[in-house]
């Protein structure tokens, strides 16, 4: 499965660190912070200097080595993103804009990755509900994210089950290959419905619904760290978008590679 | 000719399935696998088709160690059917589905055709071989993924709890189906908690407990064994159960009977005073 290994990045760890005790309010603004900075530039410089500043924090989330773990399996993609953005662009220095896109891209998927790598998902769906989300599309939330690995496993299931009558899974020709993977998909989604639609009749004869206000035994509470986290990520922000609208850049900032 | 030499699995390095397991199967034998839920009977049956390959230990066909094979080179021989039958449904008709199986293993599209009708008969689905695998009740859905296994007719069958969910007269159709292939000489391995069904079927019977092989023998002696049963975490035959209560008046009658053959005539000796 080195294909999706990159997806990693976006699993919760179980883990303790200054990262993982944040509440996951305060993670979400930190993370879309993040993420508005990569998409307020696309330099090589300062895309550079963001990645400085999210390493930093993916190390203290202890989650350096699953990170690095991801780029790799990333890498395909990114060296297909640089060929054909250098090839094909119309921009006038093809070659640093595709390197800017990339890390970018890299940038992007990381600030999000800091929050879904530390945010468990009942924390997830909590927040959400006090955030004003209504709990049914919160609890639905959380429920796909529980069910990600779940489907995994019988994926595995449905492959032994063919291979089982005969099915050649990793042999033939491409064309071959990408018609085998009808007997693994259609099941799975046979069977994803078929329990979803189990879930929601036992869901409902063990009452769910059944009161309109609910109480939660676990109740988010900022605490002085949440604070700081989102005093801080917010002058960030405002500093960031105050240069990239009335200050023009030095140019050491602006560099690209010689053509 | 399958032998095990002491088989070792354990799930991703960690979860201990199996531990030394050795055991030989033959041609044209009835077996039936028992054992407590986590005994490692999904693991055994799928270490002869090599979806699992053995940690430590072989798995032998005809002499030749079977890591030397592919899955689907193992399915022309031996059949296995699992228990979730929607793991294996894909089609738009019963007739598709088991087409499918047969055509991977190379059956010409007369043959094919031919060996699919039969099947769906023997297994009472003759009326649905139009239908879509997914509109059908569970027990349907079961006896056609049984049936797109059966057709093909491997030297060796092995299914994993194949009564699940099937009423009184499909398991007797399901049995005669076996007990026909089994004629044919080749033979059945069946994964089950119904023990009824396996006294009346299977002539030897693997106990399994804690990944390990604990009886394997004569299923009468087997299955009529307290210590087996409790290790299995099964219940006492009901058979068993009426030859020990004969037996608390009539001491002529043995405790471990599993057979209404020999308990008739045990009653008949009784009653006939000698």
């Amino acid at each position: 499965m080195a294909e999706i290994s990159f997806l990693e990045v976006f699993q919760y760890t179980r883990q303790d660190s200054v990262i993982h005790r944040l509440d996951p309010r305060a993670k979400l603004f930190m993370s879309i912070v993040l993420a508005v900075m990569s998409l307020l530039f696309l330099s090589i410089i300062p895309l550079l200097i963001i990645l400085g500043c999210l390493v930093p924090i993916i190390i203290a989330a202890k989650s350096l080595r699953r990170w690095l773990r991801s780029m790799k399996g990333l890498s395909v993609l990114l060296i297909f993103i640089i060929i054909f953005n250098t090839l094909l662009s119309t921009q006038p220095n093809p070659f640093s804009h595709s390197i800017a896109l990339t890390l970018r891209l890299i940038a992007l998927m990381t600030s999000f990755s800091v929050f879904f790598l530390t945010v468990h998902p009942d924390e997830l769906s909590q927040a959400l509900i006090q955030m004003r989300v209504r709990f049914e599309f919160a609890f639905a939330m959380s429920m796909a994210m529980r069910y990600v690995p779940t489907l995994g496993q019988e994926a595995y299931a449905i492959m032994d089950a063919q291979k089982a009558r005969g099915v050649e899974l990793d042999k033939g020709s491409l064309l071959k290959r990408i018609r085998n993977i009808v007997p693994i998909i259609v099941p799975l989604i046979i069977v994803s419905i078929r329990r979803a639609l189990s879930i929601a009749e036992s869901m409902e004869s063990r009452g769910f619904g059944s009161s309109e206000k609910r109480t939660y035994m676990n109740v988010l509470r900022f605490k002085k760290s949440d604070w700081i986290v989102v005093l801080v990520s917010l002058l960030v922000l405002i500093f960031v978008v105050y240069v990239r609208l009335y200050v023009t850049l030095p140019s050491w900032l602006l560099w690209q590679f010689g053509i | 000719m399958i032998i095990l030499e002491d088989v070792h699995y354990a799930y991703d390095g960690l979860y201990t399935a199996l531990q030394g397991v050795s055991l030989q199967i033959d041609d044209g034998e009835r077996i039936a696998i028992v054992g407590s839920n986590g005994a490692g009977k999904t693991t055994l049956v799928k270490h002869l088709n090599g979806l699992l390959r053995p940690d430590k230990g072989r798995v032998i066909l005809d002499g030749v160690d079977t890591k030397h094979y592919s899955v689907a080179e193992l399915a022309r021989q031996i059949g296995l059917v699992m228990q979730n039958p929607d793991h294996q449904l894909f089609l738009d008709s019963v007739e598709r589905e088991v087409l499918f199986s047969l055509e991977n293993l190379g059956y010409s599209k007369e043959e094919a055709k031919e060996q699919c009708d039969r099947t769906l008969n023997n297994l009472g689905l003759e009326g649905f071989s139009e239908r879509s695998p997914f509109t059908l009740s569970g027990g349907e859905r079961k006896r056609v993924a049984l049936a797109s296994v059966l057709a093909t007719e491997p030297r060796v069958l092995s299914l994993d709890e194949p009564t699940i969910g099937q009423d009184a007269r499909q398991k007797e159709k399901l049995a005669r189906m076996l007990s026909d292939l089994n004629e044919k000489g080749k033979a059945v391995i069946v994964v089950t908690h119904d023990i009824e069904f396996v006294i009346e079927n299977f002539p030897r019977t693997i106990a399994m407990a804690n990944g390990r092989i604990v009886a394997d023998g004569q299923t009468n002696f087997v299955l009529s064994n307290d210590d087996v049963l409790e290790m299995c975490s099964l219940t006492r035959p009901q058979l068993t159960e009426t030859a020990r209560h004969l037996h608390a008046v009539f001491p002529e009658v043995p405790e471990r009977l599993t057979l209404m053959d020999d308990l008739e005539d045990v009653v008949l000796r009784v009653l006939g005073g000698g």
